[in-house]
């Protein structure tokens, strides 16, 4: 090896470990921050929602609907819509919940019934204790 | 796959000629030393603030009420938000001092002369265009220090006759330093500025190019060339190269300029930050001992000294006049500043007053 290829092989190893050591920093920096999203269960009073009725609440940070319906009592629903995240309505005399954006529609278990969202909102867990709904 | 690109843009822009006349075949003076390469580190520097700048932008509030809590937030909790803060605030300081070597290097090598009267001029606001940044980002982080620094700074236009007031209010937005006061440093900081400074720079570096290097005046071989009456390009035939040759003296000294940041992040953390820089801002306490940061401390002593406050704002006007205009004053065609000891008396002497002031102020 000549004196040039040397040198230059050390050029690029020292400019490849300075921009990792920036790099990696910045990645890091950019990274959304994690922890956010984890715990954090919703307790509302059972008053709060009537049969038939529904409530908006926001569980992790994602915006969610609570709905008292009258067959399966109180379930829990992301209001993102799976197709491009808009926020779907409760339609209370359809028994369904309606997007905006692009007309989705789910039923009540979060099911697409019609239209382009690809999979099912999502569901959060929901406990009854006493005349307190845990949601998430 | 190089080459191919290569070929792509040699037909439609003509590369090679762009390299030959810009870069490889661009000859600047044989003698020429390494302070010719300090107006490049700063742009470099400049080039970083921007760069750290915006990322600080990522998570900073500039809101009376978040600003300070947002910087804290960044050193101790966002991931290695405390490196690109100490990048910005380290930073800035270096890139004054850089600024204020690449001047002085201009001084002595006479290169402010005819025909380059003007690359000095636009240099000079440069160096305003700089102190007023740190100066508006001094504020940013809304903590004592930034609170009282900025209370004495604009209270000095204060004591200007009939307008004083209004120009005081209009820079705070009120009575007091207040929020309103951080919202307008903040829009000056971060927009106005920045582009003033790039328009100043395309300036500058128009002229320098169109004007040519100038050869400095020490360990020359070729004889002296002179400014005619008509304009003339000042070329180097028998010069260096300015690619790769200069190129690679201008990219050593970027890397001694991180080096040195890196050495006060590493080493020195807290050069620049007292106690008072961790303190959120209290409008109803002024700390004991608030000092400017050392580039002001000249500045601020001689307005010290001079028990006018007029009469000191006046001074410094005249004497921010004489720097801008200096090229139109000192004319003789001599550049040679050890063939001229009465001017070279007189930087020396600027230059051991600034020192002496600025020890004194930090020290009073
Ligand atoms: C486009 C360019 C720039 C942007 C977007 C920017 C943005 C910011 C932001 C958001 C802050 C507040 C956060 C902090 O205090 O660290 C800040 C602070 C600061 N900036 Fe800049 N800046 C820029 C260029 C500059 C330049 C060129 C200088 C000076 C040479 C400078 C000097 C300062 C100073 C002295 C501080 C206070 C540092 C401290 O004590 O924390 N900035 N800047
Ligand atoms: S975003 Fe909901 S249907 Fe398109």
């Amino acid at each position: 090896m000549d004196r040039r290829r040397v040198l230059k092989s050390l050029l690029v190893l020292l400019g490849s470990a300075l921009s990792v050591s920036l790099i990696y920093p910045l990645v890091r920096y950019l990274a959304p921050p994690s922890g956010a999203e984890q715990g954090g269960k919703v307790t509302i009073k059972k008053s709060e929602v009537e049969v038939g009725s529904s409530k908006d609440i926001v569980v992790r940070n994602i915006p969610a609907i609570v709905i008292n319906t009258p067959e399966k009592g109180f379930i829990a629903l992301s209001k993102v819509c799976t197709h491009l995240g808009c926020l779907v309505q409760y339609e209370k005399s359809k028994n369904r919940l309606l997007c905006p954006c692009h007309g989705g529609v789910y039923n009540l278990e979060g099911t697409v019934i019609s239209g382009p969202p690809p999979k099912p909102l999502q569901k959060f867990a929901v406990k009854v204790e006493g005349d307190s709904v845990v949601i998430g | 796959m190089v080459r191919k690109i290569k070929d792509w843009l040699e037909v439609r822009i003509g590369l090679a000629e762009i390299i030959r006349t810009q870069l490889t075949g661009y000859m600047v003076p044989g003698n020429i030393n390494l302070f010719y390469t300090l107006g490049f580190v700063a742009l470099a520097a400049f080039f970083s603030q921007v760069a750290t700048g915006f990322f600080l932008l990522i998570y900073y509030l500039p809101h009376s009420e978040y600003a300070f809590r947002s910087v804290q937030d960044i050193m101790s909790r966002v991931p290695y938000g405390w490196l690109f803060r100490m990048m910005h605030a380290v930073g800035s300081n270096l890139m004054v001092a850089t600024v204020v070597l690449h001047m002085l290097s201009v001084s002595y090598m006479g290169s402010y002369k005819k025909p380059r009267e003007l690359t000095w001029v636009a240099g000079a606001f440069m160096l305003f265009v700089t102190l007023t940044f740190c100066l508006s980002g001094y504020l940013l982080p809304w903590s004592q220090l930034s609170y009282w620094a900025t209370t004495i700074v604009t209270s000095i236009p204060a004591a200007i006759p009939y307008a004083g007031d209004m120009i005081a209010g209009t820079l705070r937005g009120g009575e007091m330093v207040s929020g309103a006061t951080l919202n307008r440093f903040f829009a000056i900081h971060v927009i106005l500025l920045p582009l003033l400074l790039i328009f100043l720079f395309g300036i500058h570096l128009f002229l320098v190019r169109r004007i040519g290097v100038s050869s400095p005046p020490f360990g020359r071989t070729a004889p002296r060339w002179r400014p005619g009456t008509s304009f003339r390009h000042e070329d180097h035939p028998d010069g260096h190269p300015f690619y790769p040759y200069f190129v690679q003296r201008e990219m050593m000294m970027v890397f001694l300029y991180f080096a040195a940041m890196f050495f006060i992040i590493a080493f020195l953390p807290t050069l620049f930050s007292p106690d008072d820089a961790n303190t959120p801002a209290d409008p109803f306490r002024t700390p004991a001992h608030i000092k400017p940061e050392w580039y002001f401390l000249p500045f601020y002593q001689l307005l010290k000294l001079i028990p006018n406050k007029l009469l000191g704002i006046g001074i410094q006007a005249l004497l921010a006049a004489l720097f801008i205009f200096w090229p139109f004053i000192d004319t003789r065609e001599e550049d040679n500043i050890l063939k001229r000891p009465r001017l070279l008396a007189l930087f020396a002497a600027v230059v051991v007053s600034w020192v002496i002031l600025t020890v004194w102020g930090r020290y009073s």
